[in-house]
């Protein structure tokens, strides 16, 4: 038995190694950026409140927004500096913690095992559950690593640091738990993507759980490791305990993906890939068609997810009509980032124009693989071929952004919601800022960088640029450089068509000149 | 065929492409004339893939002449590929889509249509599942996708960059016929490879290229006049002495037995003495490509040196 275990096993720390050195980039960047968003909130907000007094108001005035409890989770101690500080960074940043985990679980085991790699090193004297033992060891390790770094720096921001080891702990357990269901997801379907998607949905499930959960019934955050998040109360009374819970979820979730694996072969899913059509669709004969069927699949799921984010928010809202009544609350959560709706869909839409990336990000792989190179060397003109992605990328945007106006809308009037505002408009403002992201992406395909994961360094950019401008007092200037920093926050303020058409001509100027690039340059 | 009257397929004079400070491309000269089947041959990094993607227009040139179908394969190239087949050496396929699939919007992105293709018949032959998705086709596979997609219409011109790599040899006989049935109908084949023995059995002519330069260029059977036979001979009577006959090469002589390379304004000279000396058995085998490939490496080497 011993002997079995361990031959499965073979080899991980040499892949360990590996892994570590593939990701010698991305994940100190992203723990670095993520660990700065902690120890900026908590170096600033004391700062922002006069006394104490001043901060049981804010904390409460929150706490009596379902909208901000949905999105947030609830300040369980009012009277906590800490608590109030870390609002932002415990439930709704932990998601940012997730996806990175699952991003590097995914790519050293499912992926790998997609693009062949995995074949590779399975031909040696490596074990068949080594791949995955290495990505989970190195996840746990950056975990620790994560965890300890938010701890110290929050410490060090003047937070108490006992709360602050609480609350470096509770990310850590996210993050491990991300891991494991990551690991879970690897083994369903011999797509990459779509154990990317079953990471997102089960993820976007437990965030909808707990949001549901703090704004009715209780239990249901209990269900969800999010809202455990919450629960620890890592800056007022600890529950040590529940520290427990994240291991322990984890170490279940390995154990069903160990089990799992065990029970397909490799580059294989769980879920049996269907046998597809013999033939082609006459309607797939374009670089435009070729597109929209390549992404068909991503663009149902994130419609489901954009518009059932929608309606749930949509519903939550109208219990915020009366404390609008007062005057204080209102300028409160207004600092916090626009009112109610908007700052649902200041959050909503950037995470959308995430999309529009990941569409460009995938015409880059594309051209690496040699896809584009087949293409091309039929009658398909490099414009349509490059055309067909960033329509793809920039009207699925706008797409998504009006499924979740109208999605908010159904949610908004099914609660009987006072006096609807026209929340499609309000969703629809953030389109000229998502389509300058895109246009930026397109630019840097169309320029034609290496590695074409460097797309992701503008919306990581500007995410960053946006929340440390809430933090740290910024030149105006620099927070300009955001285009989402222009959007006015619709419904609250008024629409502009300034902004709208400023940022749309900025995404066609980049547009033309991406076009006029990438007719010069080599493919491949 | 009037090959005369009928512009090149392809035509290259001096092309230079150049990535950074290295040179893939030096000074090329290409020509393919309409309705043969000419070898590009090359070991990896000589520079071919380079040559088809100039060709294709996906990569610019730096300077030279490059005519394509009597076109100008970077301003033109849409239109130029309606007329034209090719198979990259490293076929990627998507993953979500079909072999079928793929096959079919290949066709109907050249502008014809599967139904009035051979498709039906190529899958058949090179005994493909056009069910399975692309992310779970082998390497072979993959290239067989794109070979039954390149074949199953009627291009003029088949750019074919390394294309049996990973087919069996079954399948490489099959590969064989289709090539051999598209140069019936008159299409032009510019086929690169660094597989000697599969060039030696198709190509008209072939072209040797190394660092992005050509080495050697011609009929196939005028660059064996420029090599050497080997000849084995078992004699009947005294072995002559053949040392310091001009053109001859390798001398080895064991009992009656005698073997030597010779070139070819040396042959009446040996063959004559052969003979006079009474020969058992002779048998004499012109080069394979491997050896004309050796010859051309050690020529340019030596004249390195």
């Amino acid at each position: 038995m011993t002997t079995r275990s361990r031959s499965v096993t073979t080899g991980w720390p040499l892949l360990l190694r590996l892994a570590l050195r593939q990701d010698r980039v991305v994940a100190p960047v992203a723990i670095a950026v993520l660990v700065l968003m902690s120890v900026a909130s908590a170096a600033a907000t004391p700062g922002l409140y006069a006394d104490e007094a001043d901060r049981v108001h804010a904390a409460n005035a929150l706490n009596a927004s379902p909208a901000i409890v949905a999105l947030y989770g609830p300040v369980l101690d009012v009277t906590s500096v800490g608590e109030l500080s870390m609002t932002k960074m415990t439930v709704l940043y932990a998601v940012f913690v997730a996806v990175l985990f699952v991003v590097l679980v995914r790519r050293h085991t499912r992926v790998d095992e997609e693009n062949g790699r995995a074949e590779l090193v399975g031909g040696t004297a490596v074990g068949r559950d080594a791949p995955l033992a290495a990505a989970l060891v190195e996840a746990v390790l950056l975990a620790l690593v994560l965890g300890l770094l938010v701890a110290v720096g929050n410490t060090a921001s003047g937070l108490e640091a006992t709360g602050s080891l609480a609350f470096g702990a509770v990310w850590a357990g996210t993050a491990m738990v991300a891991s494991g269901i990551a690991a879970v997801a690897a083994q369903l379907s011999a797509s990459a993507r779509t154990c990317a998607a079953f990471a997102a949905g089960a993820i976007g499930l437990l965030f909808v759980l707990r949001a549901v959960g703090d704004t009715g019934p209780q239990w249901l955050s209990w269900l969800s490791p999010l809202g455990w998040n919450t629960q620890v109360r890592a800056y007022g009374e600890q529950r040590w305990w529940l520290l427990l819970l994240y291991p322990v979820l984890s170490a279940a979730l390995v154990t069903v993906a160990v089990f799992l694996r065990g029970r397909r072969d490799l580059g294989s899913g769980l879920v049996p890939a269907r046998p597809g059509p013999a033939t082609g669709s006459p309607r797939l004969a374009d670089a435009l068609s070729l597109a929209v069927k390549v992404h068909a699949t991503t663009v149902v799921l994130w419609s489901v997810a954009a518009g059932a984010l929608g309606v749930i928010f949509g519903m939550i809202a109208p219990g915020i009509g009366d404390l609008l009544d007062s005057e204080t609350a209102q300028s409160l959560i207004d600092e916090l980032g626009g009112a109610l709706v908007a700052a649902i869909l200041s959050v909503v839409a950037v995470v959308l124009s995430y999309f529009s990336v990941a569409v460009i990000n995938h015409a880059g792989r594309d051209e690496a693989d040699g896809r584009a190179e087949i293409v091309l060397s039929t009658a398909t003109s490099r414009t349509a071929w490059f055309a067909a992605s960033a329509v793809v990328a920039l009207v699925g945007t706008a797409w998504l952004l009006v499924l979740t106006g109208l999605g908010l809308w159904i949610g908004y009037v099914a609660a009987d919601g006072p006096g609807v505002g026209n929340l499609l408009v309000a969703a629809l403002a953030w389109a000229p800022a998502a389509w300058v992201v895109g246009a930026l992406a397109v630019l840097t395909l169309a320029v034609g960088v290496r590695r074409s994961a460097l797309v992701w360094a503008w919306p990581a950019g500007f995410l960053t640029l946006t929340l440390i401008g809430d933090l740290v007092d910024l030149p105006g200037w620099v927070k300009g450089l955001s285009p989402y920093s222009h959007v006015p926050s619709v419904p609250a303020d008024n629409w502009s068509w300034g902004s709208a058409g400023g940022l749309t001509a900025v995404a066609a100027g980049l547009l033309v000149v991406a076009w006029w690039r990438f007719r010069e340059r080599d493919i491949g | 065929m009037d090959t005369e009257r009928t512009p090149p397929a392809i035509e290259i004079r001096g092309l230079v492409k150049t990535f950074g400070s290295f040179r893939a491309l030096d000074e090329l000269d290409l020509t393919v004339t309409t309705g043969e089947v000419h070898g590009f041959l090359g070991p990896n990094g000589a520079g071919k893939s380079t040559a088809l993607r100039v060709i294709l227009g996906l990569l610019r040139k730096d300077s030279g002449e490059v005519r394509l179908l009597g076109g100008d394969p970077w301003s033109d190239a849409a239109d130029l590929h309606r007329r034209l087949a090719y198979v990259p050496g490293d076929v990627s396929l998507w993953p979500n889509l079909s072999g079928g699939e793929t096959i079919d919007l290949l066709i109907r992105m050249r502008g014809a249509d599967p139904a009035q293709s051979r498709r039906a018949e190529l899958i058949e032959r090179f005994s493909l599942d056009p069910t399975k998705r692309g992310r779970a086709y082998s390497k072979g596979n993959r290239q067989k996708v794109a070979l039954v997609a390149a074949f199953a219409t009627d291009p003029d011109l088949l750019l074919l960059d390394e294309p049996t790599s990973g087919l069996d040899p079954l399948m490489e006989q099959v590969f064989n016929d289709c090539v051999a049935e598209h140069t019936a109908r008159g299409a032009t084949v510019l086929l690169s490879s660094h597989i000697l023995s599969e060039v030696d059995r198709l190509a008209d002519r072939v072209t040797i290229i190394r660092e992005g330069r050509v080495v050697e260029t011609g009929r196939l059977t005028d660059l064996r006049h420029l090599s050497r036979s080997k000849i084995v001979a078992t004699l009947s009577g005294t072995v002559p002495d053949l040392t310091g006959t001009p053109g001859i090469h390798d001398l080895a002589v064991d009992g009656r037995q005698l073997n030597c390379t010779v070139d070819p304004e040396g042959l009446p000279v040996v063959l004559t003495a052969l003979t006079s000396a009474g020969v058992e058995a002779l048998t004499s085998s012109p080069p394979t490509l491997e050896e004309l490939f050796l010859d051309a490496y050690r020529d340019r080497a030596g004249a390195g040196r």
